[in-house]
């Protein structure tokens, strides 16, 4: 039997007893509501955690223990053999040693060539951290330069991609100035600095110096709180402002994959370390969170989907039963016991396929409404995400087919049941 | 274009075997009406579904237009019944959601290969034309009254122009003048050249019938 008359026959079958289609549809629906939602939520929520948190997931960041007890291999100083034998750990791909600038830099002007409201007074201080150029090199577009200018030069610095939404998010509308266009028009940007100077009390250096900062780029693997400069020019400024020597404050330590990170951060532990896992560990903890929930959630969706695999069995059963003279009929006037059959798989297929359709819809405008509940619920900030879920095409088809599966799983015992009707029992 | 030869079948009822065909011999050729008479339970309808090939559970041997039941595969069975059988029951069997044409058309849907909807439709509408009910092709059965609901299962049985045509106590459900036109429909199929089966009690099939014969105790009486 061909596809288009056995659909045409599944679907009068199924009107000529809208009560129980309707029944079965619902089911259907709110099988593939529950999973569309759930999974969507999921989704959304790993991405919105990403988006809060969105720094590298291979990249592990290690500092000196602030109670150093030695690991089995030696006192935890990040020093030029620690750092070796860091990159030999099993599972480390790099290691990026980061030094802390201790040289105050303040801003005072705007950056030039940028039209932004920049009060008479304001200074803003700038904390900054040297980090090798291969550590944000990814991130920078084609041809920028992350290396030390010398005494002369503008020094390139890398920002979080997140300041920028940050500033529009947030500082440019207290200033009630306008919001910065996006990164890429952003590169190039100088800015005047003091270097030595600071804006707290006793903390300015014996000498300030006149330079500049040129934006390099922006990466997700620079901090929120610091400006990333080449570690070349962090050592020379603390040579040239008399700071002492130190290979690095903090090592960043990228794993080969994301599955090695806790095995990574736990040798580096052994060896005396601490693991600076703030934004990490919210995000892990986010995402681990998030992760259970969803299965959990997942695991609810898939049990409706059983239920509903059920509730159509049950109906489609009693259907069947009820039916046997049609079915027999059909049998009759040629129909051969695989076509009753697939006719009865090809109601259920219907069954699912609008089921799912409506429960995708329905999943769609919850998530809409959810999401309307978390506007209000939680204040207005650049951090806020503007969805909890995401809806990617493949959810929609596996939404879709998890209710034409389930119904059809559903199905198949009633058809079974339809194939082995016997017409001359049923007719008689 | 009916042969039945040495057909048995039997039933267990309570434990007890209740042999309802007992060596039934029958040869009904292409323009030939044999009307099947006999009490309720004597197995009429048992003969006609056998006939039919509705009933694989028999001994013996059944052939329809040359082709045994029993040899083919059930595919093949429900294709060859499709082609060349037409069925016509005491209670219509009319799918209740469909209309009257979308009913005579049913058996379209199961031929191999299918005829092509304007093909399908035409043929349906022909059918419907033949038994005179071809204004009423967009009502569906519960509007229809009951001889014309037979008429309609009629057109659906010759829908796939059959070679045999079958029916099931055809009269049973009609009034007296619905019953006579529809006996009279089966003696002008059957002078068309179709092999008409009819089991009934209705004495008036005896007026158009080539042979009417009793089966009584599993065996047809001349």
């Amino acid at each position: 039997m061909r596809a288009g008359p056995l659909l045409g026959l599944a679907a009068r079958s199924l009107r000529a007893d809208p009560r129980r289609a309707a029944l079965d549809t619902l089911a259907c629906c709110l099988g593939a509501a529950a999973l569309a939602f759930f999974v969507a939520l999921g989704l959304g929520a790993r991405d919105a955690a990403r988006r809060l948190f969105p720094g590298e997931a291979r990249l592990v960041e290690i500092v000196p223990a602030q109670v150093a007890l030695g690991g089995i291999l030696g006192p935890a100083k990040l020093d030029t053999d620690a750092l070796a034998r860091l990159e030999a750990l099993p599972g480390v791909e790099a290691v990026y040693p980061k030094l802390d600038l201790k040289v105050p830099i303040t801003a005072a002007r705007p950056p030039e060539g940028l039209d932004v409201h920049w009060p008479p007074s304001l200074a803003i201080q700038i904390p900054a951290v040297g980090v090798p150029a291969a550590l944000v090199a990814p991130d920078l577009p084609p041809g920028a330069r992350f290396e030390d200018p010398g005494p002369d030069g503008a020094i390139p610095i890398v920002l979080s991609r997140r300041l920028l939404d940050v500033y529009n998010g947030t500082i440019a509308p207290a200033w009630k100035t306008r919001t910065l266009p996006p990164a890429p028009a952003l590169v190039g940007l100088q800015l005047p600095v003091q270097l030595g100077q600071s804006i707290l009390l006793y903390r300015t250096e014996a000498r300030v110096e006149e330079g500049r900062l040129v934006l390099a780029g922006f990466s997700d693997r620079v901090p929120l709180y610091a400006a990333a400069m080449p570690i070349e020019t962090v050592r020379r400024l603390h040579r040239a402002f008399g700071k002492p020597e130190e290979p690095a404050s903090r090592a960043a330590l990228l794993a080969r994959a994301q599955e090695d990170v806790p095995a990574v951060a736990a040798a580096a532990r052994r060896m005396g370390f601490a693991v600076d896992d703030t934004e990490r560990s919210m995000a892990e903890r986010v995402g681990s969170l998030v992760g259970l929930a969803g299965a959990a959630l997942g695991l609810v969706a898939l049990v409706m989907c059983a239920l509903a695999a059920l509730a159509v069995a049950q109906s489609l059963g009693g259907s069947v039963r009820a039916r046997a003279k049609e079915l027999a009929v059909l049998r009759a006037v040629g129909a051969s016991a695989g076509d009753v059959r697939a006719l009865v798989l090809a109601e259920a297929a219907l069954l699912g396929v609008v089921g799912g359709t409506l429960g995708l819809g329905v999943a769609r405008v919850a998530a809409a409404g959810a999401d309307r509940a978390l506007a209000r619920a939680l204040p207005d900030s650049p951090l806020r995400p503007e969805t909890l879920f995401a809806f990617p095409p493949w959810l929609l088809a596996v939404g879709l087919g998890v209710a034409v599966l389930a119904a059809l799983v559903g199905a198949l015992a009633p058809a079974a049941l339809a194939a082995r009707l016997d017409p001359a029992r049923s007719l008689a | 274009m009916i042969s039945l030869r040495s057909l048995r079948k039997s039933f267990r009822d309570a434990g007890e075997e209740l042999r309802i065909l007992d060596g039934v011999d029958l040869e009904v050729a292409a323009g030939e009406l044999v009307a099947v008479v006999g009490a309720s339970g004597s197995g009429k309808s048992t003969l006609l579904y056998v006939t039919g090939g509705l009933d694989a559970a028999y001994e013996g041997e059944a052939t329809v237009a040359g082709r045994s039941w029993r040899a083919l595969p059930e595919r093949e069975r429900a294709r060859h019944r499709g082609a060349t059988v037409g069925f016509v029951f005491q209670s219509f069997n009319l799918l209740p959601m469909l209309t009257a044409l979308e009913n005579v058309c049913l058996p379209a849907d199961f031929r191999d290969p299918a005829p092509p909807p304007a093909e399908r439709r035409a043929r349906g509408l022909d059918a419907l034309e033949r038994v005179g009910l071809g204004a009423k092709r967009a009502k569906r059965p519960e509007q229809l009254s009951g001889g014309e609901r037979q008429r309609v299962a009629i057109a659906r049985a010759l829908f796939a122009e059959p070679r045999v045509l079958l029916a099931d106590e055809p009269t049973g459900n009609l009034d007296a003048a619905s019953g006579a036109a529809v006996i009279e429909a089966f003696g002008a199929l059957a002078r068309q050249g179709l092999a008409v089966l009819v089991v009934t009690h209705e004495e008036r099939v005896s007026q158009v019938a080539s042979r009417v014969l009793r089966l009584e105790h599993g065996r047809l009486h001349g």
